[in-house]
């Protein structure tokens, strides 16, 4: 499952995780998914960006 | 002093603060970051898990929710009469569940109808077919002196003000910086033929474009008395309580002082 926070600055990016995995599913560019949804810094995107749902 | 508020919405309050000087600033980031009181769950008693999350792993998860916190309503343990905790210095959550489900913070029924988490869409815990989950959360009020899951802020950070000086005489208008600059603070009026800094707010005092100008015609500085402050806030309080209860947090120990002497 994805870290609640982000391991760096403590924003809490797990709460956009749904969403964003949805939307770049449905085919929309993840950099504007990102913007939307408020994650400025490059610690929080990375966490949606890089996390492998496992189980 | 001179405060001027930049931006304010409620998440973020992003100020310039002048007059004031780095031990004032940083007390106040200091002070905002970890020792502002927040709510956060400490205890949790699970009374069935069958998911495949370790007790501890899922307890962690809960600690770090964020909780929109009341101070008049929530006393910290150390001032209570009860010895772990009681309904006057805790509020207690209860989450349950059965698979195949996914549980949310949004699931997690507070004692208190007013305290509940910021967030409701944070994914606590999956459930397969047939397993069932039920616990009791305790939230109590704590500092990010005693761990993070209590700071009321994500990013809380100020620097000194841009300062930049370009010199005309030395300047040629090659629009080198205004390409370089990572934070776009320049721009090449190609009709003037001159460059503008055009956000100076946004330089990072990083230093590329001084160092790339082939004609050393730009100085970066940070003014000595002149501060840009942000403070995001978690959402258990507006960053601009967090920062009155830091204000008045400070104030206190300034009067320990006083009464010590
Ligand atoms: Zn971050």
């Amino acid at each position: 499952m994805i870290p609640i926070r982000c391991l760096s600055c403590g924003k809490v990016v797990s709460a956009y995780f749904d969403e964003y995995q949805k939307r770049v599913q449905d085919g929309e560019d993840s950099k504007k998914v990102l913007d939307d949804l408020g994650l400025k810094r490059y610690c929080c995107r990375r966490m949606l960006i890089a996390h492998v749902e496992v189980w | 002093m001179e405060i001027e508020i930049k931006n304010q919405d409620d998440q973020e309050l992003v100020f310039t603060i002048e007059g004031a000087d780095v031990s004032l600033v940083n007390a106040l980031r200091r002070i905002a970051t970890v020792e502002v009181p927040t709510l956060a769950i400490e205890t949790v008693q699970f009374t069935r898990n069958d998911a495949r999350i370790f007790d501890e792993a899922l307890a962690h998860r809960l600690g770090l929710v964020p909780i929109i916190t009341d101070l008049e309503v929530v006393i910290p343990q150390e001032e209570c009469d009860c010895e772990d905790y009681c309904s006057r210095c805790s509020v207690s959550f209860t989450l349950k569940g059965k698979g195949p489900k996914t549980l949310y913070s949004g699931d997690l029924k507070s004692s208190d109808p007013q305290i509940k988490p910021v967030l409701d869409t944070i994914p606590l815990v999956k459930l397969r077919e047939g397993e069932e989950l039920e616990l009791e959360a305790i939230a109590q009020l704590g500092t990010g002196s005693q761990h993070a899951k209590w700071q009321p802020t994500t990013s809380c950070a100020y620097k000194h003000y841009p300062q930049i000086t370009i010199d005309l005489d030395k300047c040629e208008a090659c629009g080198l910086c205004a390409d370089q600059c990572p934070r776009s603070v320049y721009r090449l009026d190609e009709k003037e033929n001159k460059i503008e800094v055009v956000d100076l707010e946004n330089c990072s005092m990083c230093n590329t474009c001084s160092k790339d100008c082939p004609n050393q015609a730009i100085t970066v500085e940070g003014l000595r008395d002149k501060f840009i402050f942000r403070i995001e806030s978690d959402g258990s309080f507006p960053p601009k309580e967090i920062l009155s209860l830091a204000c008045d947090l400070l104030s206190l120990k300034a009067d320990t002082i006083l009464d010590f002497l």
